[in-house]
């Protein structure tokens, strides 16, 4: 049954190869400018990128001439390749879930990805509630089991949520008092939505501080019974203590305030503002804080708290001095993140690399692991896309994606293996319809 | 004498001196029915194309418009809207589509269109001059009349032809009667946007549905046949009312039948399989109508018999999901040039009032997965203008037709191309959206 | 010798109300499992226990002696995962055992549990816990299903209360007729059960309280273990020295965890088979995984025995869908799991994984055996198709010093059939529970789909 996979498999064998030379492309390396050249590949990683290179002994050459390589593409907010719900909606604080519990290496959405150019996202959990689950990031690895999804060593995140979607479950359809039928969950408007939040720091600041005690007794050699754990208050505390970022969902301009004063009353940074769809409106208090905002290109007026959303909000933030990505939210827009980048050159006047760098170094270092991925250069890994064309222009087709240097995606062998691919299913089709007995009864058509 | 003269004169000098009437010079010039001509410029006079050509001397008080190294198209025309009649999708209030009922062709999208909603400024400044507004089913998640847990809805009413600028509808209308918008019955899982749920694990139980074919055939028949007996019902109207008959009631619903039974006006269907869209053509033989196909996810067998009986296609979202776990990631990103290859004759449309902007951009997908550049062209804007009954006025740069033009610095299907001019019957359209004047206000703020 | 089985048959019935303790079958074909087929052998049976078993066994004086001619004797069938004997839990098995991570029959809410929901429940509430339950204590010997299972030739089941979440512990049921359920018990407590899904819709109102999506059932379950492992520190650390310290509260839902020796967790996918042996070693605890629809997919066998974990599959073959919608979509998954599902056994038994086969809530005699069959058409061995269903599952739970074969000492659970062990034709003569004899009961005229039949059984 696997047999088409393993004869797609053996015709990328050549290019598990560790060493791999991709050979005369444009390369839009987005941190140290565009170039006519090579990229050399060994052990997975970038090991040079110049107009010429040294070719290692016994590399695989791939030809990219006419062709384009950017870095891969990372998708800052995704909800693919989860079992069951990404909402855990029961509860309105549910930190205890953990995304990386529920990787599904097997979603076809991980490989309809890649053939968009997407090597990494990060995973979230839904915007059902003020605070969210634990979140993680993957690498678009198809093939590998859920462990071998993940990409080892980037923090891990936690959502949040503001504005209609965590209210939603306070304001129940049969409406509120005597027609009320189905019961309401805490909190019903955005005022309820930051006591929720602040309510649950302040609980963690109280496990923190058990914790703490705990830990300062056994530091004086002290054998004190350590306090209950709490998988819930658990990683609040590491937000707590910067050591898990937040990725917090929000729309309007207040709350978006709101969230930035609460984490300095309680002393961290939130990592991201995700959509954050009215953040030029609160560019400079965003700015100052350091936070980084992964938005929507051009999407509005789906909702009202979408209504005031322009396509220039990337640009508008940007220019204002923040760390701005594009994401897709969504298994077709990710897809093409390249043609959304473009749109921060139409709207807004971006330069291509900064267009380029909104859906690559920028959400790498969003996600702190721009040491590893987002730019082409030496020493990062190697995931790279390359393109028949320009990859901001709507004309572009992804060719080949590279992950860790090995070849998760190629086109034509994609194309090529579509015919065995369908015989196969043909073949069970047929098996199951020889064994099944006749149908009673006339099919006739409609009329 | 001399004042019938002078008050000639003054009304000439009026009309030429009016905001309708332009001189696009020295552009490059793309009529879409024939071949572009480089450095050329059109005359529009009194909202319509005068004259085309490569030295054109602007008549008296008419104004220039400087076209150097820009680009002159027909303005765009997007096939699936629900623009003026959706504000915002999930704001109920805001919403006029689906209505209650079953069979109601009564209803007129045209009078309930809001000419000041936000999104008209949004799109026209975008270069969509044109839009096809339906009373169901053309907006994300609208689900048409059944969206509520109503009773299904077979007729939901008159589609309209709109541009999307105008005072009042009236002014917008370039068809009130463009189309009948049908829901055909629907026999078993037509698929979504997207395919099934990753990891299916009913598929794995082995449970695909509670209800066997042969049910579903079955309602699906009743449901067909309901829709047949409303058409006779119809027809019997049409007969009695030609015949004189005294005593005749005036019914509005039949009434608003008698254009699609007399041929005039075509049935707007949704068929998204080649067993529906099968189905839907024998369905229109019987019943002696027009019809335009809408959102075919497939085409498959039903290509061949589309083709023969001159049947149009209007082509949903190309930038979308497989129908299946298994199919081709490109599947929907191939199906507007299967169509073309096919001999088939199609307009794009965006059913999204959101994204009815990206129009051409959900073209230039089509082109990049084998869909010849022209034709990607001509489904934006020549072949939706003929096949909504408008391509005497709208689709293409040519002389007496309706001067609805975008100006633009390049390509228009590339995202980077910026619109500089719009022109709607002639008249410029100030580039300005809720979105723009929100950038104003903020982008100095300090 | 024709006329004389019916007649000794006869007498059989007739001596059934004298309860002969000392009984013996001759003359039969014997399969022990343990060792070699006996072509013609004698098995012996004394207070409920093997006696005797081989080719030349003496028959004890004054023992009731049947004729086994033509006919074969095996160990009766052991059902490794089941909810026979609580009557209250078959409720939902016209559907399927199977839907998401789950393939526990839906449960009714038992008196034990707590009270219905009026706010929200969060974790702490820990609803759907009620992991301190035995199933031995909910025995009911009139449970219908208990006849028609036997009937099949099942004289054992390992019933487990499947409900909630910790549902509670399995007990192993011999299927006699008992006038007291503890007289049915063989071993009562020998497992926890967890499921990760609460059956009939994830979606089932906010007042079902947390869970709701699968990795809150992953979240609520390891909070429960941490919450155990600091209970149990707790109370060592007090009953080492309470002076000066706060009791513990007791806490019977952790107290119920602590006593499990191991737990059953589902898994029917591979993705699901991975993430629940990975969950199990971060819990420490011995596991056996129950579902099993992907096992015969190539990446599954490496993956159980890297673990070691053995696994109960599901007897319940995916099915294609009867007249569907033949445009439906199929994807080449669904496809393939119904046409590989049953050659499921075959391949784990090829490459060495201890596994069982269970009933998945297939209760009629007729589905059972087709059940299996299928399983033996699709590469399993028939002697390995016995094993799973007698030696195996007794390995598994840790019984096989009583019972699983026959052999001398061991339980005298046994199944008389003409013909070979689930093939088409064959007919089960007669079932031995702990020594006693049992009929099975006549099959209802149009089988599958049924309940357990009305029509009372020669057997007691």
């Amino acid at each position: 049954m696997r047999k088409s996979w393993i004869v797609a498999l053996a015709a990328l064998a050549p290019l598990y190869a560790q060493n791999i030379v991709i050979q005369s492309a444009t390369i839009m390396t987005v941190t140290k400018g565009t170039l006519q050249g090579s990229i050399v590949i060994k052990d997975g990683k970038i090991a040079e990128v110049g107009e010429k290179v040294m070719m290692p002994q016994s590399a695989t050459v791939i030809d990219a001439g006419g062709q384009y390589v950017i870095p891969g593409i990372i998708d800052c907010h995704s909800h693919i390749a989860v079992d069951g719900s990404v909402n855990e909606g029961s509860v309105s604080v549910s930190s205890m879930v953990n995304i990386k519990d529920v990787i599904n290496p097997e979603d076809i959405a991980i490989y309809r990805a890649l053939a968009g150019g997407v090597t990494t996202a990060n995973i979230l959990h839904g915007s059902a509630n003020p605070i969210g689950g634990q979140t993680i990031v993957l690498k678009m690895r198809w093939g590998q089991d859920a462990q071998g999804m993940i990409f080892e060593g980037a923090l891990p995140g936690i959502k949040f949520a503001l504005g209609e979607n965590p209210k939603r479950p306070g304001n129940p359809p049969g409406g509120r008092g005597a027609t009320q039928t189905v019961p309401a969950r805490y909190p019903a408007t955005r005022m309820g939505v930051e006591d929720t939040i602040r309510e649950a720091l302040n609980q963690a600041k109280a496990y923190k501080a058990e914790w703490d005690e705990y830990a300062a007794k056994v530091a004086h050699g002290e054998h004190p019974l350590p306090p209950r754990k709490d998988l819930k208050l658990e990683p609040l505390k590491e937000v707590l203590e910067g050591k898990r970022y937040v990725h917090a969902h929000c729309y309007r301009e207040d709350e978006i305030l709101m969230l930035l004063r609460v984490a300095d009353d309680y002393g961290f940074k939130i990592r991201t503002l995700q959509h954050v769809l009215e953040g030029y409106k609160v560019a400079q208090e965003i700015a100052a804080s350091g936070t980084g905002a992964s938005t929507f290109s051009d999407w509005w007026a789906f909702k009202i708290e979408a209504y005031d959303a322009i396509p220039y909000n990337a640009a508008l933030m940007q220019k204002k001095g923040i760390v701005v990505s594009l994401n897709s939210d969504d298994d077709e827009l990710m897809r093409h993140l390249n043609t959304e980048a473009a749109k921060a050159m139409k709207y807004g006047g971006l330069s291509e690399t900064d267009a380029l760098a909104m859906v690559t170094i920028n959400p790498a270092k969003q996600l702190g692991i721009d040491s590893r991925v987002g730019s082409i250069e030496a020493g990062k890994d190697a995931d790279l896309v390359i393109y028949d064309k320009n990859p901001l222009s709507d004309y572009a087709k992804v060719q080949k994606v590279l992950i860790d240097g090995r070849v998760y995606f190629d086109r034509d062998n994609d194309v090529n293996g579509r015919p065995a691919k369908a015989l196969e299913k043909q073949k069970l089709l047929d098996k199951e319809k020889q064994s099944q007995p006749k149908p009673a009864g006339g099919r006739g058509p409609a009329q | 004498m001399k004042l019938f003269g002078i008050l000639i004169g003054c009304a000439m000098a009026a009309g030429a001196a009016s905001n309708n009437s332009v001189l696009i010079r020295g552009a490059d010039v793309y009529p879409v029915t024939s071949e572009p001509v480089k450095a050329a410029s059109i005359l529009v006079l009194d909202g319509k194309i005068a004259e085309i050509g490569l030295k054109i001397v602007a008549p008296k008080g008419v104004r220039v418009v400087d076209g150097k190294g820009l680009r002159v198209y027909p303005g765009m025309i997007d096939s699936g809207t629900e623009l003026g009649l959706s504000e915002i999708e999930m704001m109920r209030e805001t919403v006029d589509t689906g209505e209650l009922g079953e069979f109601m062709p009564q209803l007129r999208a045209l009078a309930s269109v809001n000419p000041d909603s936000e999104h008209f400024a949004v799109v026209r400044i975008a270069g969509i001059t044109s839009v096809m507004t339906f009373p169901a089913g053309a907006g994300a998640g609208a689900g048409g009349g059944g969206g509520r847990g109503a009773a299904r809805q077979y007729i939901s009413g008159q589609a309209a032809l709109i541009r999307t600028f105008g005072r009042t509808w009236e002014d917008m209308a370039v068809s009130a009667l463009a189309a009948m918008y049908v829901q055909f019955p629907s026999l078993g899982a037509t698929g979504g946007r997207g395919g099934p749920v990753p990891g299916n694990i009913a598929e794995l139980v082995g449970e695909t549905g509670a209800r066997t074919f042969t049910e579903m055939m079955r309602t699906y028949q009743q449901d067909v046949a309901k829709l047949a007996d409303f058409f006779d019902e119809a027809r019997r109207y049409q007969r009695a009312k030609a015949a004189n008959l005294p005593g005749l009631v005036r019914d509005l619903k039949y009434e608003a039948m008698l254009p699609v039974l007399d041929g005039k006006l075509p049935v707007a269907i949704a068929a998204a399989t080649p067993r529906l869209i099968h189905d839907t053509i024998q369905f229109a033989e019987k019943q002696n109508v027009k019809i335009v196909i809408m959102q075919p996810r497939q085409l498959g067998s039903a290509a061949a018999e589309l083709k023969a009986k001159n049947i149009p296609v209007i082509l949903g979202r190309v930038l979308a999901l497989p129908r299946g776990q298994d199919d081709p990631y490109d599947q929907a990103f191939t199906l507007p040039a299967e169509t073309y290859k096919a001999g088939v004759k199609f307009a794009f449309g965006t059913f999204d009032n959101e994204f009815v902007r990206n129009l051409p951009y959900q073209a230039a997908t089509a082109v990049a997965f084998g869909l010849p550049e022209d034709e990607a062209l001509k489904a934006i804007t020549i072949n939706p203008a003929q096949i909504w009954g408008a391509g005497d006025q709208l689709g293409s740069i040519e002389k007496d037709k309706s001067a609805d033009l975008m100006v633009a610095t390049g390509d228009p299907l590339e995202i980077q191309t910026q619109v500089k001019h719009v022109f709607i019957r002639g008249q410029e359209i100030e580039l300005s959206s809720k979105q723009t004047r929100l950038y104003d206000k903020y982008v100095n703020r300090q | 010798m024709k006329k004389l089985v019916p007649a000794l048959l006869v007498l059989c019935a007739w001596a059934m109300a004298g309860n002969p303790r000392t009984l013996a079958i001759r003359n039969a074909k014997i399969v022990t499992v343990s060792g070699p087929v006996l072509n013609k052998g004698t098995v012996v049976v004394r207070n409920g226990l093997i006696e005797a078993v081989g080719e030349n066994s003496a028959v004890p004086p004054g023992a009731w002696v049947i004729d086994g001619e033509g006919m074969t004797v095996y160990p009766g069938l052991i059902d490794s995962l089941s909810t026979v004997g609580i009557p209250s839990l078959a409720a939902a098995t016209a559907g399927r055992g199977g839907r998401g991570q789950t393939t526990a029959t839906p449960a009714t809410t038992p008196a034990t549990t707590t009270a219905p929901v009026t706010r929200a429940m969060g974790p702490e509430d820990r609803p759907a816990t009620t992991s301190w339950v035995l199933a031995a204590d909910e025995i009911d010997p009139s449970d219908r299903r208990i006849e028609s299972v036997r009937s099949a030739g099942f004289t054992t089941t390992v019933t487990f209360p499947a409900r909630g979440i910790f549902g509670g512990q399995g007990s192993i049921i011999d299927l006699a007729s008992a006038e007291h359920a503890g007289e049915m018990v063989v071993v009562p407590a020998v497992g926890q059960y967890l499921a990760v899904s609460r059956g009939g819709g994830a979606f089932g109102g906010f007042d079902a309280g947390f869970p709701r999506a699968l990795m809150g059932y992953i979240a609520y379950i390891r909070q429960v273990y941490l919450d155990a492992e600091h209970y149990k520190l707790l109370n060592e650390a007090y009953a080492h020295s309470p002076r000066g310290m706060e009791r513990p509260p007791y806490d019977r839902a952790l107290e119920g965890v602590l006593e499990s020796r191991r737990i059953l967790l589902p898994a029917n996918r591979v993705v699901e088979m991975d993430r629940m042996l990975r969950f199990a070693a971060e819990l420490q605890q011995p596991v056996i995984l129950y579902g099993m629809r992907e096992a015969y997919r190539p990446e599954a066998a490496p993956l159980l025995k890297k673990y070691g974990s053995p696994v109960l599959v599901s007897m319940h073959w995916t099915e294609a869908p009867r007249d569907p919608d033949p445009e439906a979509y199929r994807t080449l998954r669904s496809l393939e799991n119904i046409d590989l599902g049953p050659a499921a056994p075959g391949l784990l038994q090829k490459a060495g994984v201890p596994f069982a086969l269970y009933s998945d809530g297939l209760d009629q005699p007729r589905d059972l055996q087709r059940a299996v069959k299928k399983a033996i058409d699709a590469g399993l061995a028939r002697q390995d198709a016995i094993r799973a269903l007698t030696l195996s599952p007794a390995e598994i739970y840790g019984v096989a010093d009583r019972m699983g074969s026959i052999e001398v000492g061991k339980i005298a659970n046994l199944v008389v059939t003409k013909g070979d062990l689930f093939d088409d034709h064959t007919q089960i003569e007669m079932i031995f529970v702990d020594g006693k004899q049992y009929k099975p009961a006549p099959e209802p005229p149009t089988g599958s789909g049924r309940g357990a039949t009305e029509e009372p059984g020669v057997s007691q």
